[in-house]
């Protein structure tokens, strides 16, 4: 992004911020005078900051309608899940081969912040759990990897954000991640890779049954 | 073209024709201290022109970093120090140049060669970090000899980037030198600067947006050279002194001489610079602001607190002093408030006695405090409603709230959020008086002189001439320090103190003695720049026996030389040998750049290599900050213990933007580069880093 005008960069942080924390409502329509106001800068910068986003899978531009915020419903719910539960042990078994001292040492700070948080600040939790998810990623060591992760990451997030207020499984994360440390420093890429996929699953499953159900 | 320059008073438009660098129009308007870009808005909202949609860049100069530092509106930085030793620092007394209070200390660093002097403490720092990162806007890292071997700012870096957001400022990527502690300060500076720069070229492109002009946006460094809007939001730092760079350009552009003393009057300060062979000359030390020595490039400047609207007053013994203190001419103040000009006749009727020396001096509102700006103290509040009928001259100020002297009234407050305002008898009242200048009031400025004049006990006239007098011999004292380096008390005493210096200096400015002659003689021109230029620099050629340049359009040349500048770029790499384990043998040459370095087996491939490199570095480097058809020039120098820095500066002129054709909106360059650039983000993430906030 070091290529992109100051104040694009700037809208695309803010806009894309909005549309993770749901701020910005799945489906909404985008006006970009009053997105440029709110923001203080100018339209031009709001316009190519959508039009990143849009190549994030967050926006979406509908000829003739507008800009919308893109939807969330169950089939790319379905479709996300099948690649991420793919992608994710994958990484965590190359993170278990590959991981260097210095990513390990990532890993263990992440870890204290994670103890050392409040266990109801969720959106803290959240954002560690992010970090974390990362870290594995640079620890696996794989650039194509990374990259897709990343996106895929993108459109998760507002999963997380929709289910976060229903229950409490951040706690359980937090345990997960403890279990998945103990496969990498073993060097156990069967147990970091099971792991991982059961982590990934359970997710999924819970994000679907509240979209589903409600609860 | 639209040059913009923002000085400590006048914030100047102009419009030039790139190909004749004929300047078309001129705009003036005041600065607002507390926001730069409300008068930057102004001045883009104000100038006249037929076609914005013509403009194919917009270049900007500003004094936003040095002031943003100087009055402590900066961000709060954690600055990390690798591999420095903590005694030795401590035993110099030198934490105090590290321009902000947290640093940390940690294990790590590199030795001369580049070898790793001690291994990377990454748990402490990632520690500390995790502590720091709510009370910090941005962190910065400086290792030990990183300009040889950054390997360890870079990984702080990607571990740092793995836990926090905040923007994290690598030491080596802003200095090539070795000097560890300006290193520190720089990075520390850089980091403190990141959201005050955005914030500025964020709020100018929106006032290029409102004028619907759709160029690219340049920022003046300190050398005067430009950068990209992109670049100078990464590397704030480099903005210090761009405004007295600037002007200097300017000077040259306009005056069309390539060697020359540029004498710059503004309304606050006074800069000289020196132009030689058509170049501005550059400090090799590195510049300094707010007392902090930094590694960055900057033209060499001398400046003193001298300006048009400098305070002239007399002090306790009625002896007359000039600045530092900026104030609003009398002249204005007496056109914009009916009541000044009788104030002031009523004074001139009195006995002298009676008048107080600073009885000149007024304080007035200058807008209505609302919200965050409410004045927090009761006395600060009466102080605000007393003012709010009209100004009021301070000796019935300090009578209303009960005060001796005006060291007593806190004021700070109402300064910062530009409430109040003051306002007495300056240089520009003076060229009122004289007829040059006749913007304001001129007879409130006349009785001014005479109230003064009056308190003084002499007549206006011999008044008059002691103050120019004075502000010559102020001038002329700079110029001579600035030349010769050489340090020299500007007393008010004449010859007869005794001292060699004094009386070769005093008697050079008046050369009244009966047998022995001295006088100074300048060898260049004198270019004078600013708007009071013209009658302040006469005497000062004179006294320096030299001619005075005054080109058209002066009174606007920083921003012209906002617009003249070419956009450079420097990439200086490192060739330094590798020693054996035993430190006595070499076997091979690195090759340094800031990312990594290269292995050589002999010295002359090393060298063949990093010309190669450093030219190709620097040429891409150019094109990316919007340099068209950029040339490069590669020059090395031994920097000792068979060392060699090889420097390639890529200089051109800025690429103009294309003229856009209505109707369509075609995808911008910067978009087509964002995505080609996120094909390649995850590699840059792995290995070159970018060292800033780039979400």
């Amino acid at each position: 992004m070091e290529l992109v005008e100051v104040d694009t960069r700037l809208a695309y942080e803010t806009v894309r911020e909005k549309i993770v924390s749901l701020a910005l409502a799945p489906g909404a329509l985008l006006n970009e005078q009053a997105l440029a106001q709110e923001i203080q800068t100018g339209v031009e910068p709001v316009r190519e900051a959508l039009r990143l986003l849009v190549y994030d899978g967050l926006v979406t531009f509908t000829p003739r309608h507008g800009i919308y915020v893109a939807d969330i419903n169950l089939t790319d719910l379905e479709q996300l899940s099948e690649i991420r539960l793919t992608l994710e042990p994958l990484c965590a078994r190359l993170a278990a081969l590959r991981c260097g001292q210095d990513e390990w040492t990532v890993l263990e700070a992440l870890r204290a912040q994670q103890l050392a948080a409040d266990p109801q600040d969720s959106q803290r939790l959240l954002d560690i759990d992010h970090k974390f998810h990362q870290a594995l990623t640079r620890a696996a060591g794989n650039k194509y990897l990374a990259r897709s992760l990343d996106l895929l990451f993108g459109l998760s997030q507002r999963l997380w954000t929709v289910v976060l207020p229903k229950l409490d499984f951040l706690s359980d994360a937090v345990a997960e991640h403890l279990e998945m440390m103990d496969a990498i420093r073993h060097q156990d890429a069967d147990q970091a890779e099971k792991l991982m996929y059961r982590h990934v699953k359970t997710f999924y499953d819970r994000v679907r049954r509240i979209l589903q159900t409600g609860k | 073209m639209l040059g913009i320059d923002t000085g400590g008073t006048y914030t100047d438009g102009i419009l030039m024709v790139y190909a004749s660098r004929e300047v078309v129009v001129a705009q003036k308007c005041l600065t607002t201290r507390r926001d730069l870009s409300l008068g930057i808005e102004a001045v883009i909202q104000g100038i006249p022109m037929a076609d914005p949609s013509a403009i194919r860049m917009v270049s900007v100069s500003t004094t936003l970093a040095t002031n943003a530092i100087a009055e402590g509106k900066s961000g709060r930085v954690g600055l990390l120090l690798i591999g420095y030793d903590p005694e030795l620092i401590a035993s110099f007394k030198m934490e105090s140049r590290f321009a902000t209070e947290h640093y940390y200390y940690f294990a790590g660093g590199h030795d001369l060669y580049g070898q790793e002097k001690a291994p990377l403490d990454l748990p402490a720092i990632l520690e500390r970090v995790a502590a720091i990162k709510d009370q910090v806007d941005a962190i910065a890292i400086s290792a030990y000899f990183s300009p040889l071997n950054p390997e360890h700012e870079h990984r702080c870096f990607r571990a740092i980037r793995g836990i926090c957001d905040l923007p994290v400022v690598l030491g080596h990527q802003l200095s090539s030198k070795l000097g560890s502690v300006e290193r520190a300060t720089t990075a520390a500076l850089n980091a403190s600067l990141l959201g005050v720069l955005k914030a500025f070229i964020v709020a100018v492109r929106r006032a290029m947006e409102r004028r619907r002009i759709a160029a690219p946006l340049l920022v003046v460094r300190g050398d005067g050279t430009l950068m990209s809007a992109a670049f100078a939001a990464a590397a704030p730092v480099e903005t210090i002194h761009s405004g007295p760079a600037a002007s200097a350009i300017g000077a040259r552009a306009l005056s069309g001489r390539d060697d020359a003393l540029v004498i710059d009057i503004g309304g606050t300060t006074t800069d000289l610079a020196l132009i030689e062979q058509r170049q501005v000359t550059i400090s090799e030390n590195g510049a300094t602001v707010a007392g902090y020595k930094t590694a960055v490039k900057a033209a060499d400047l001398y400046s003193i607190a001298l300006g048009g609207d400098s305070h002239i007053r007399l002090e306790g013994d009625r002896r007359l002093a000039i600045g530092p203190a900026r104030m609003t001419p009398i002249a204005c103040l007496a056109d914009q408030h009916a009541g000044i000009q009788s104030h002031l006749q009523t004074l001139m009727q009195r006995r002298r006695s009676l008048i107080e020396p600073e009885a000149l001096e007024f304080w007035f509102l200058l807008r209505a405090p609302d919200g965050a700006a409410a004045p927090p103290t009761a006395q600060e509040k009466a102080l605000v409603a007393f003012l709010g009928p009209g100004p009021r001259p301070l000796p019935e100020i300090l009578a209303h709230l009960g005060l001796f002297s005006r060291q007593q009234v806190e004021t700070d407050h109402l300064d910062r959020h530009e409430i109040i305002g003051r306002a007495a008898l300056t240089p520009t009242d003076l060229m009122h008086v004289e007829g040059v200048y006749t913007a304001w009031n001129r007879e409130a400025a006349n009785c001014a002189l005479q109230v003064m004049a009056r308190c003084r006990g002499c007549d206006p006239k011999t008044l008059a001439d002691e103050i120019r007098a004075k502000i010559t011999a102020t001038i002329v004292h700079a110029t001579v320090c600035f030349l010769t380096g050489a340090t020299l008390a500007l007393s008010s005493e004449t010859k007869a103190s005794g001292d060699f210096g004094q009386w070769f200096f005093h008697n050079s400015l008046r050369d009244d003695h009966p047998h022995l002659g001295t006088r100074f003689a300048l060898r260049q021109p004198i270019v004078g720049i600013g708007a009071p230029a013209g009658i302040l620099l006469a005497p000062v050629a004179d006294a320096l026996h030299t001619e005075l340049i005054l080109p058209a359009h002066h009174s606007v040349a920083n921003a012209v030389g906002a617009a003249a500048g070419s956009i450079m770029v420097a990439e200086e790499l490192i060739v330094y040998p590798r020693v054996a384990a035993d430190g006595l043998e070499t076997v091979g040459y690195y090759v340094q750049t800031k990312e990594g370095r290269q292995l050589y087996d002999g010295l002359q491939d090393a060298m063949t290599a990093a010309r190669e490199v450093s030219r190709e570095r620097a040429f891409g480097a150019a094109l990316r900050s919007g340099a068209d058809n950029p040339q490069v020039v590669v020059e090395e120098r031994p920097d000792g213990l068979d060392t060699y820095r090889i420097r390639a500066t890529a200089m051109g002129s800025p690429r103009l933007a294309r003229r856009r054709r209505p109707g369509k909106t075609p995808v911008s360059d910067d978009v087509r580069r964002a995505r080609r650039r996120s094909e390649v983000a995850i590699d840059g993430g792995e290995r070159g880093e970018i060292s800033h906030g780039t979400g």
